[in-house]
């Protein structure tokens, strides 16, 4: 062999064969290689530690989007209560509640946990439609202690039965007891006496209703009763699933309305977070604020025992005023658990009233579901949000959960913004929600 | 002012340097403020801005802190961290540079093409490919013992991977720049004592390229750990989270303490400031050497 005359000859000389002779199959083979070498010796050293879990029937996996501490901690307890009657281990995995939310597409059509947390209505209907969620209708004949709008509410479009509602809380309008009694004013039952409530309040000086819509949700829940005590609970429900026009009259006298108690409303409440709002009815700037129970949140001592509801004032005497909101959280069972039995056996625990007890026992800022539970321990206001539930005739979940999650965020998000903004254009704005409702609903 | 300027004398202030100083510190100021806003945010308690606004004095505390680590469970979530980036980064500076050396040294046909196609990979938005690498991770098995999922879906291998095919195309380019401006000599040398190309390789480019690897190193380390989305749809455990995307642990149901927020904040950006201060030097020298060619 002859000695190479220049650097590019020598160097031509040294190229491995699987690039000079470049083909498609050497470079497969070559890529194939290296890959399997990476796959398997060179790091291996980073597998995870706690391998080979599940599989068996002595243990189940819970994907739990309950990440605030005190809720966390009350999970972790009932899983203990699951332990010991049923020697099965819960293996809980949390993830921080909005991540779980945002993620939920990606995390059912991957590898979901055998049991996982979520909300009644039209979102856990959605995801039971498309056969991500098993059917829960055998554990449902074991369960006593539920009302029929839970069990309705747990009900899949083909009538089957597909989560197990654990805990719920009521959306109503929150006011300080104290304040109510040092001005002599009465828990409004129409809406006539509610505006004119507001007009008394304006004139004492405070702020009739606290309001806030920074983070965009707060106003759902706004817009939610008053159609609900305009249209009633069907026409709701309807318009939720994309079956009615927002253009129809009926919304807009919805809008209409709440244009005509806008005023009553603390103003500038896009820049205002649900916090604030409620620190206003705390430090008694605001006379009255709607809201769901975990208004109690920013609450504490006396000021918590100072704290009193009443359901929204009826609008139409046809209506009535027994519909409201109580988003129910609770689980759902993943279409092909690696365990079913397993599975199982810990949607039925959850759903009995042992569960249920653990639950009253250890977190007061929420409702248990099953009314076999011995809520002796209940506050006043916790007993009286189970009253009001209890006597309700429907049960709405909020815009959020009752209606498609892209259509709530994307759409009517920004369009009640833009109503509480400039509330003169409603038509323009429903329009432009109709319009939008098309594409979404048809993709 | 130089020395050789006497104090008596001082050359006349032109305005253009009084606009330019006014304009860059009116852009360091603004550059600092958000971040100076949310460590002196993080020393306070939620109670006391609740009550006087942000726009006040007072209510001291370092509390922040300690439920940010303890809430979040930064510790564990650190070691996540470290976990994907340190092979992410080892593993991408290593097949950089075999692809670098290649492209740098070898003339042969499709050298501009190759070099072409892994910097157009840098170009291509990488959310565009989330729906495809997410259906390709949840079918490719991985054995029990690398991950208990069983699958490139919800491992530390996943991420590594995407990672590593997402840094590669800028680290090549980089790179063989580089070692394009590498004497030629020192090849004629090694050649001539009969070096192999693997040596030629790993004992005479990779020395010389110290310095740019320790400033892609620096960047990769940054990026890679600040890299939140793929380890959020990737991942399906909690526990897996590297700490950017657990930071979320911090976020309430209904509820933000943005004090506490802030505190957490600080603490998952400390790690990318100690690596610039330590790799500072080496980080501007990698860079700006090969700009004066000799």
């Amino acid at each position: 062999m002859s000695r190479p005359r220049s650097q590019a000859e020598y160097l031509a000389r040294l190229v491995p064969p699987s690039v000079a002779g470049l083909n498609r199959r050497s470079l497969l083979a070559g890529a194939a290689a290296t890959g399997a070498l990476l796959g398997t010796g060179a790091l291996a050293g980073c597998g995870d530690s706690d391998s080979g879990s599940g599989g068996d029937a002595k243990s189940v996996s819970l994907g739990s989007n309950q990440s605030d501490p005190k809720p966390k901690d009350v999970i972790a307890k009932v899983m203990d209560g699951f332990k010991t009657s049923s020697g099965v281990t819960v293996n809980v995995n949390t993830v921080d509640h909005n991540t779980f939310q945002e993620n939920i597409n990606n995390y059912l059509q991957g590898k979901p946990d055998d049991v996982f947390t979520w909300f009644a209505g039209y979102r856990m209907r959605f995801f039971a439609a498309k056969g991500l969620a098993g059917d829960l209708s055998d554990v449902w004949a074991k369960l006593d202690g539920y009302s029929d709008a839970f069990k309705k509410a747990s009900t899949g479009d083909d009538g089957k039965q597909y989560f197990v509602p654990a805990s719920y809380y009521p959306w109503a309008v929150f006011y300080r007891k104290s304040v109510w009694q040092q001005r002599g004013y009465q828990v409004p039952t129409t809406l006539d006496q509610l505006t004119t409530l507001g007009a008394q309040m304006k004139k004492d000086g405070l702020n009739p209703i606290a309001f806030a819509d920074k983070d965009g949700w707060p106003a759902m829940g706004t817009f939610d009763i008053l159609n609900l005590r305009i249209n009633g609970y069907q026409f709701h429900v309807d318009l939720m699933a994309g079956k009615e026009a927002w253009t129809s009259d009926k919304v807009k006298k919805v809008f209409d309305t709440w244009a005509g108690l806008l005023p009553l409303h603390q103003p500038d409440a896009l820049g205002r977070t649900w916090q604030e709002a409620a620190q206003s009815l705390q430090q008694k700037k605001s006379g009255m604020y709607l809201l769901g129970l975990f208004v109690g949140q920013q609450f504490s001592g006396a000021d918590l025992e100072d704290l009193d509801f009443f359901t929204f004032p009826e609008v139409d005497s046809t209506i009535g005023a027994k519909a409201l909101d109580a988003p129910i959280d609770g689980y759902m069972m993943a279409r092909k658990p690696k365990s079913k039995d397993a599975a199982t056996k810990l949607l039925t625990y959850l759903g009995s009233k042992d569960a249920a007890n653990v639950t009253v026992k250890n977190d007061p800022s929420t409702l248990v579901a099953n009314s076999g539970a011995d809520t002796a321990s209940y506050t006043a206001l916790q007993k009286k949000a189970a009253e009001l539930v209890g006597s309700a005739t429907e049960i709405a979940q909020f815009l959020d959960r009752d209606t498609r999650p892209d259509f709530a965020s994307t759409v009517m998000i920004p369009a009640l913004q833009q109503f509480i903004k400039n509330p003169k254009d409603i038509s323009g704005m429903l329009t432009s929600v109709e319009n939008q409702k098309k594409s979404i609903f048809t993709s | 002012m130089s020395t050789a300027v006497s104090p008596g004398r001082r050359r006349p202030v032109r305005p253009a340097r009084v606009v330019l100083h006014v304009f860059l510190g009116t852009v360091a100021v603004g550059w600092l403020f958000p971040l100076l806003w949310a460590v002196l945010t993080s020393f306070r308690s939620y109670q006391y801005t609740a009550v006087h606004g942000y726009v006040s004095f007072g209510g001291w505390t370092i509390d922040n802190y300690v439920t940010a680590w303890q809430t979040a469970e930064f510790g564990k979530h650190f070691l996540n961290s470290v976990y994907i980036t340190v092979p992410a980064v080892l593993l991408t500076l290593f097949l950089a540079s075999c692809v670098a050396f290649v492209i740098a040294r070898f003339s042969w046909r499709l050298n501009i093409a190759l070099l072409g196609l892994f910097t157009a990979a840098n170009l291509l938005p990488q959310q565009s490919l989330l729906i495809p690498l997410f259906r390709m991770f949840t079918e490719i098995p991985l054995p029990a013992w690398m991950s208990d999922s069983e699958l490139l879906y919800d491992s530390y291998w996943g991420l590594i991977l995407v990672n590593v095919t997402f840094q590669c195309g800028f680290c090549v380019f980089v790179l063989s720049n580089y070692m394009k401006a590498l004497p030629h000599e020192l090849y004629e040398a090694a050649m001539v004592d009969g070096a192999s190309v693997w040596r030629q390789y790993w004992q005479v480019t990779m020395p010389l390229c110290r310095p740019a690897l320790a400033a892609l190193a620096t960047l990769e380390v940054t990026w890679i750990y600040n890299e939140f989305f793929w380890a959020t749809v990737l991942m399906r455990s909690g526990d897996k989270f590297p700490v950017t995307s657990s930071l979320n642990n911090l976020r309430g149901q209904f509820f933000t303490d943005n004090n506490l927020v802030s505190a957490g904040s600080v603490l998952v950006a400390i790690p990318t400031l100690v690596i610039f201060f330590l790799l500072q030097k080496q980080f501007v020298r990698g860079l700006t050497l090969g700009a004066s060619k000799g």
